[in-house]
């Protein structure tokens, strides 16, 4: 797996319909009001999201993304192993993703029999990544910030046991006590699942990735620090004996593809905007509450916070994050490039944002698998050998 | 903290522990709440009389972390070897705020070395009807204008503009905080259970506009309590002893009251 080129199609599902007056309100998560949530408005947005899920395989993306959050218009995936489990009796060859459920947030064995039913059901096709879970969401969950790392690394410890040992066995730790830790069902694949950690770059999180030997995506860092999160992964792995593969490097990407670059800035920058300035809306103390970051995290992020303000700058964001908006020959060499530099074949592409409608959604997919993919394949091995040195 | 006071460093099980020490005398001890910019200077007024002892709590202030500290109870235990390392066996007891519920645990627990109790404005009590409010899920900015009724005494120790260390500072008290309350941020239920135990001469003091523990549990206190003395200043919020000068002078007077 580690050869060829990898893409992705990642997909957060926003509810979409944020009423008027929601600029009146400092965040879109934890507090924003529940009442503007019309469920037969949700039943429409999951039945067209399914279907863009489901084109994703048709069109030959190698993996569909989903993912977990709370108390938000962000995504409406709050459980989702249950949006999993409905598109993998749709698909046929692309691996499901779900990056993934904050253990944090469940019983550790019950979450090992949770991936384990969509390895069984999906006949192997599942890949899971395990958060520590966004600030927020530890204020929409009764689960205690201040210890969240101690009590994830224990869950970690937990659900590779149940994968990788025969049953029954047991556990005495500090969280949790288990006589018999049995699970049934087992995953598929054999021991268990691939597995990553996605995080905003805490190195107390890529410790937990290199010691354990999983992959590590970090989300939301500007393009320098994931360059030293990737090299710091590297690094630390080596020192447990293990070497990183690139396609543990899962890219986070933000891609837009149309016929001029004119026509994709104009279609998809106001989608990009509102996602940054509506959807993900947060204030400093849902992004940081007490003990979930260390004092010198708390100290780099509320620095770097500060240089944030002032709106949106669509220059300035692109050269910050990795955001790929053009042609498909400008989206294929940027990808490209990003890829050769982060040391990584694995492009995890956000191909929704905000409220970006249905035909903008097909028609960025379908360029992308059409015109994009098939420029970057070739150039995989390339990749590999550059980035892994 | 400066002017009379001497500055100690103890070594308790893994936490560098300071305390500042003034005067001669009966030894007072006074804990302090679950944040430090209120300071404890006011704590002047007993130097005169009394060995004031100001220690801040580990987790907070000038002292170290133990992440291990999981509740009040491993406050307690930590005191009691801090006792030890002072040489000191019985003294008085002044608590404010979560200092207040501690002193109350500790004194319930090993009331023979508690001359006297004084407890300012104390968490601790689980009041569904006017219950303790969640500090936890206040944005910080927020707080110093909820620890006075005038606004003007608590902003005289605040920076102009919060710097970087300022904001990181109240963060690691909070986290400390979180470590002890996150899942019970109202009170201990089995607080309420053990108060009776407190024989000690007690004075239990309360500003009636108190916006973080309501004045209304003062009653509880009184009923929990039977022998405790309670007084409510009008006009005055969390802080009272900062806020009524005549506050801090009854806690002098009941020290030093035969």
């Amino acid at each position: 797996m580690s050869e060829a080129m990898r893409f992705n199609a990642m997909y957060f599902m926003p509810y979409v319909h944020l009423p008027e007056n929601h600029k009146e309100f400092k965040s879109t998560w934890v507090n924003f009001p529940n009442k503007y949530y019309d469920p037969a408005k949700g039943h429409e947005l999951y039945q067209r999201y399914l279907q863009e899920l489901v084109l994703a395989d048709r069109l030959g993306f190698d993996a569909i993304v989903v993912n977990e959050h709370h108390n938000t218009v962000y995504s409406m995936m709050a459980t989702p192993s249950v949006i999993a489990a409905a598109i993998i009796p749709q698909t046929q060859n692309a691996r499901i993703c779900v990056w993934g459920v904050p253990p944090n947030f469940m019983l550790p064995n019950r979450l090992a029999e949770e991936y384990a039913i969509l390895d069984v059901l999906s006949k192997g096709r599942l890949e899971v990544a395990f958060p520590l879970g966004t600030g927020m969401e530890y204020w929409s969950n009764p689960v205690n910030p201040a210890t969240a790392r101690e009590r994830f690394r224990e869950s970690l410890q937990i659900i590779l046991q149940a994968w990788k040992e025969d049953g029954p066995t047991t556990h005495y730790g500090k969280f949790y006590t288990y006589r018999f830790l049995n699970p049934w069902p087992r995953p598929y694949q054999r021991p268990h699942p691939p597995c990553y950690i996605v995080g905003a770059g805490s190195p107390e999180t890529i410790d937990i990735a290199a010691e354990l030997g999983f992959g590590y995506s970090s989300v939301f860092v500007p393009q320098q620090r994931a360059l030293e999160l990737n090299q710091m992964l590297r690094e630390r792995a080596a020192r447990h004996g293990r070497t990183v593969r690139p396609d543990q490097l899962p890219l986070l990407t933000f891609v837009y593809v149309a016929e001029t670059q004119e026509q994709a800035e104009k279609e998809y920058i106001i989608h990009l905007q509102r996602f940054f300035e509506d959807y993900a809306r947060s204030t400093p103390q849902w992004l940081a509450p007490p003990g979930y970051l260390s004092i010198e995290q708390l100290k780099i992020r509320a620095a770097g916070a500060d240089k944030m303000h002032g709106g949106f700058d669509f220059a300035a964001i692109s050269k910050s994050f990795f955001i790929a908006v053009g042609t498909p020959e400008k989206v294929a060499n940027q990808l490209g490039e990003w890829a050769e530099r982060m040391g990584t074949n694995h492009l995890n592409n956000v191909v929704h944002v905000a409220d970006m409608p249905h035909w903008k959604t097909v028609k960025n997919m379908t360029l992308y698998a059409e015109e994009v993919i098939p420029r970057l394949r070739p150039r995989a091995a390339t990749a590999t050998k550059g980035g892994t040195a | 903290m400066k002017g009379k006071f001497q500055r100690e460093v103890f070594k308790i099980g893994a936490v560098d522990t300071v305390v500042y020490t003034a005067g001669k005398g009966d030894p007072v001890v006074f804990f302090h709440g679950a944040g430090t910019l209120d300071g404890f200077d006011f704590t002047e007024a007993w130097v005169d009389r009394f060995r004031v002892i100001a220690p801040y709590h580990p987790g907070f202030g000038e002292s170290g972390d133990d992440p291990e500290f999981s509740s009040l109870q491993d406050y307690v235990m930590h005191y009691l070897e801090l006792f030890d390392a002072l040489h000191i066996d019985r003294f008085h007891l002044v608590g404010l705020s979560m200092g207040g519920q501690l002193a109350a645990m500790f004194a319930a627990a090993h009331g023979h070395r508690v001359k006297k109790l004084v407890l300012v404005a104390p968490s601790g009590i689980v009041d569904p009807e006017h219950p303790t409010l969640d500090i936890l899920a206040i944005p910080g900015e927020q707080i110093p204008g909820l620890l006075t009724s005038d606004f003007s005494v608590i902003q005289k120790r605040l920076p102009e503009k919060p710097s970087l260390d300022f904001v990181a500072d109240r963060y690691r008290e909070t986290t400390t905080f979180a470590r002890l309350s996150w899942e019970h941020p109202r009170g201990d239920p089995k607080l309420m259970r053990y108060l009776h135990r407190l024989k000690t001469p007690t004075l239990i003091l309360w500003g009636d506009e108190d916006k973080i523990v309501p004045v209304q549990q003062a009653q509880r206190w009184k009923e929990l309590t039977p022998g405790a003395e309670v007084r409510v200043f009008k006009g005055a919020g969390h802080l009272v002893h900062l806020e009524r000068p005549e506050a801090l002078e009854a806690i002098t007077r009941f020290l030093a009251s035969a």
